[in-house]
């Protein structure tokens, strides 16, 4: 098989494209960490979000109200996390594992009728360029605009968190949510706003996949990738460049790996499906190893409950 | 402005416990006001409804006249209240500026030009570009201070400022508050340090299970008097017998202990060699960073060294680890109780378990044996006069001194021949460090020995029989109490030497 530049080029985009959902949930759950609450719920928001949008979809046959949807529906069910853990002071582990469980219930329950239905053409931007510029066409060209948005994320997030007001209220409340309340701060609020988004981009990251991946709803179909979120963001040590890093390296030998099983590599298949969760955690924690930065990064009070004395 | 501060009628009642019992207190701007008490009598509630994290059951504050509504902390900030607490409430993780930026409504740069001129007028040198977690006790507290300045503050109260800081950053913090005070900001200061009230401010209100049992001028108080006040009873005097013989047998001796760490945070030891004799007790003083941890640690068996040798009645313990060493009649209280000495998130009686021999039974064939372990508990619980009976309770909602009085009773119910413990009375008010010095004396009286690490000079006079000084890793020459003076000690801590 020749390994021409161009095929090089096509690899490097759909490794791109495999790796947007995990960009979208884990920079979303970046943000609910960093403010000390530990959803779980991820896969389960995920899996909301992917049937919603495609039975938004289906039904009204308006894309745009199918992805703003999807975020809405993902809102919705951390909404319950949030009433949970916030105004209920329940675990966090114990009602993300539950949110989960109930997302994959909730979306198979719902995606009865939808199973088999085709879904529609998304479109792509740029797909002149894509197809006349060799090697990076296909890299930067012909694609959602969504794929734009997961890229430019983990950008806005590092600046969100590093340089605005905001940013550093949510970083203050996930170090000290006693302190913050003390100086004023409503950490309930900042904690519900924070679950919310994380709520909002874990559906998009469900659309993205019902409406843009593979457009088409199958059960259970997010397979797992909210819980690689959820490692990548701890393994990335909070930081969202690094989330996107390790995004793409997850994507980028997901897809290496099923063109090596593909070509008859004679390594166990086993073997080569866990390489991507071997290589992301090993470059992720190689990149990671300055503890003082870990420490700076790591939001203290993470998965605490928190309540003001009365 | 002249600023008047007046509380009226503050009540606070939690379940079980009635923390401000109708407190009324004025204050006014140009003096230092001192609200001393004992823990747990009700100063840190007074404060919290004060700065808005609490409000109160009952009762009105009034600001010059004007009656506030203090439901949250933005209120006491807006009404120009500052508050430094106890617990520092910063963000660790967090750069200095941003710490100070976080409720700031201006734009960075005039925020930063107005930090430096705060720094600069009060002579503090803080890196505001530096993470929270990298500053010393003393620097993280004036990050704090400088909050509250920055807001142009009318009160300021400070909470157990001191409790944390080294005897150079008191008197740092001291000067700066009388200057705070000279330009008429109105202070309240929090405490039960009894010299910290007499040297620093003007009038005094002494607290008691929740009320108000005295308010006074500070000349016309002594020591004794606000003690007296304050734990509601004349305090015994306490003195010790010395009883140095000679004739009497060695029970403990150390030679040849070396300790070396590479660790920049550590204090190397050098040649330390010395020995307790039965029924006496040996001080050890020294200014706190000077390898008393190290030392405690080498005595206890946490760290085991090469080529020292230690002897414990007639045996040689120095490869033995602590509970070896333990099963052998020796005792430890370290100096951080709630990390080291206890787990703070067990129930009392299972802190209590955690001590066991083999002789005690507590565990049967591999399970706990809860009757047996809990009855031991009560039995500490009454003998050390613990302030509760119920084992079940988690030990963090024990205050210093009867956590501290748990874990004395938890060393000293087993009989041990040596008791070694470091900064017994650490943090604690005056009505526990009188009982924890009753209790190291009668150890002494019955013919057991003790060795006492401590930063407290006057407790160390107290109650030690001979006195040796520790100063870079290395002890003084070994001298008898009754020939020490604190100013001699005090010379030897600076790393002087005297004759």
């Amino acid at each position: 098989m020749s390994l021409d530049i161009s095929f090089i080029g096509i690899l490097i985009g759909s490794i791109m494209a495999s790796s947007v959902p995990l960009i979208l949930a884990a920079s979303g759950e970046l943000i609910t960490e960093r403010s000390g609450v530990l959803n779980l719920g991820v896969e389960g928001m995920m899996i909301i979000g992917a049937i919603s949008g495609f039975a938004l979809m289906v039904i009204t046959d308006n894309l745009f109200i199918a992805i703003v949807g999807s975020m809405l529906s993902g809102i919705i069910i951390s909404l319950i996390f949030g009433f949970l853990t916030q105004s209920l002071l329940t675990n966090h582990v114990a009602t993300g594992l539950a949110l989960t469980i109930f997302g994959i219930g909730l979306s198979a329950m719902l995606g009865k009728n939808f199973v088999g239905i085709p879904g529609k053409e998304f479109p792509i931007l740029f797909s002149s360029l894509k197809e006349s510029i060799p090697f990076f066409g296909p890299i930067l060209f012909g694609h959602s605009i969504v794929l734009y948005f997961a890229f430019a994320l983990p950008f806005l997030t590092n600046y969100f968190l590093k340089k605005t007001k905001l940013g550093l209220v949510v970083r203050a409340v996930g170090d000290s949510p006693v302190s913050a309340s003390n100086q004023g701060i409503n950490v309930i609020l900042v904690r519900y706003c924070c679950i919310l988004y994380g709520g909002a981009m874990c559906g998009l990251a469900g659309a993205y996949l019902s409406l843009i991946y593979t457009p088409q709803w199958i059960e259970n179909m997010t397979a797992g990738r909210g819980w690689i979120a959820l490692a990548l963001v701890v393994f990335a040590t909070w930081s969202p460049i690094k989330v996107l890093i390790g995004a793409l390296i997850f994507g980028g030998i997901t897809i290496l790996q099923l063109h090596m099983q593909a070509i008859g590599f004679r390594i166990p298949v086993q073997f080569l499906s866990a390489l991507p969760y071997l290589m992301t955690i090993i470059v992720l924690v190689v990149i990671s190893r300055d503890s003082r930065k870990i420490k700076l990064n790591t939001p203290t009070s993470l998965g605490r409950i928190f309540y003001r004395e009365k | 402005m002249a600023t008047d501060l007046r509380i009226s009628n503050i009540s606070k009642i939690y379940p079980g416990c009635i923390a401000n019992d109708n407190v009324s207190l004025q204050f006014k701007s140009g003096k230092i006001y001192a609200l001393l008490g004992e823990n747990g009598a009700g100063k840190s509630t007074l404060v919290k409804i004060l700065s808005g994290v609490i409000s109160p059951d009952n009762g009105e504050v009034f600001l010059n006249e004007k009656n506030l509504k203090l439901s949250s902390p933005l209120d006491a900030k807006k009404n120009k209240i500052g508050m430094v607490f106890q617990h520092f409430n910063l963000f660790d993780t967090l750069s200095v500026f941003e710490n100070l930026n976080i409720d700031a409504t201006e734009d960075n740069k005039s925020l930063r030009l107005r930090i430096n001129e705060i720094l600069k007028k009060y002579n503090f040198s803080i890196d505001l570009d530096v993470p929270v977690l990298n500053l010393s006790a003393g620097q993280k507290q004036k990050v704090e201070i400088i909050r509250c300045l920055l807001r142009s503050p009318k009160v300021l109260i400070m909470d157990e400022p001191t409790s944390v800081l080294t005897e150079q950053e008191t008197e740092e913090l001291f000067i700066s508050l009388k200057k705070f005070c000279d330009e008429g900001i109105l202070i309240i200061y929090i405490t039960h340090k009894l010299k910290e009230v007499l040297s620093l401010c003007d009038e005094v209100a002494v607290m008691r299970k929740g009320k108000v049992v005295s308010v006074s001028q500070t000349q016309n108080e002594k020591v004794e008097t606000l003690a007296n006040k304050m734990v509601g009873q004349k305090l015994a005097k306490i003195r010790k017998k010395i009883n140095i013989s000679k004739n009497k047998d060695e029970i403990f001796k150390v030679k040849h202990l070396n300790f070396y760490s590479d660790d920049p945070f550590e204090t190397n030891l050098v040649n330390l060699n010395f020995s307790v004799k039965k029924g006496e007790c040996l001080g050890i003083a020294g200014i706190s960073g000077n390898g008393q941890n190290e030392l405690f640690q080498i005595l206890s068996g946490e760290i085991i060294t090469p080529n020292t040798s230690i002897i414990f009645r007639n045996k040689e313990i120095a490869k033995l680890n602590p509970k070896q060493r333990r099963e052998y009649l020796m005792a430890f209280s370290p100096e951080d109780r709630i990390s080291q000495a206890a787990v703070p998130e067990l129930k009392i009686y299972e802190n209590v378990a955690l001590n066991n021999f083999k002789s005690s039974n507590f565990f049967e064939k591999g399970l706990v044996n809860e009757r047996k372990i809990k009855e031991h508990s009560k039995k500490i619980l009454s003998d050390f006069s613990v302030n509760t009976d119920n084992v079940e309770l988690k030990s963090q909602f024990l205050s210093g001194g009867n956590l501290q009085k748990l874990i004395l009773g938890r060393e000293l119910i087993t009989a041990p021949e040596l008791l070694i413990c470091y900064n017994p009375t650490w943090g604690l008010d005056v009505g526990a460090i009188n009982y924890i010095h009753e209790t190291l004396i009668k150890i002494n009286d019955q013919e057991k020995s003790t060795i006492l690490i401590s930063t407290d000079t006057e407790e160390l006079l107290k109650l030690s029989d001979r006195i040796a000084v520790i100063y870079k890793g290395k002890l003084s020459k070994i001298m008898p109490s009754e020939e020490v003076t604190p100013e001699k000690l005090g010379v030897l801590m600076g790393g002087g030497s005297i004759d």
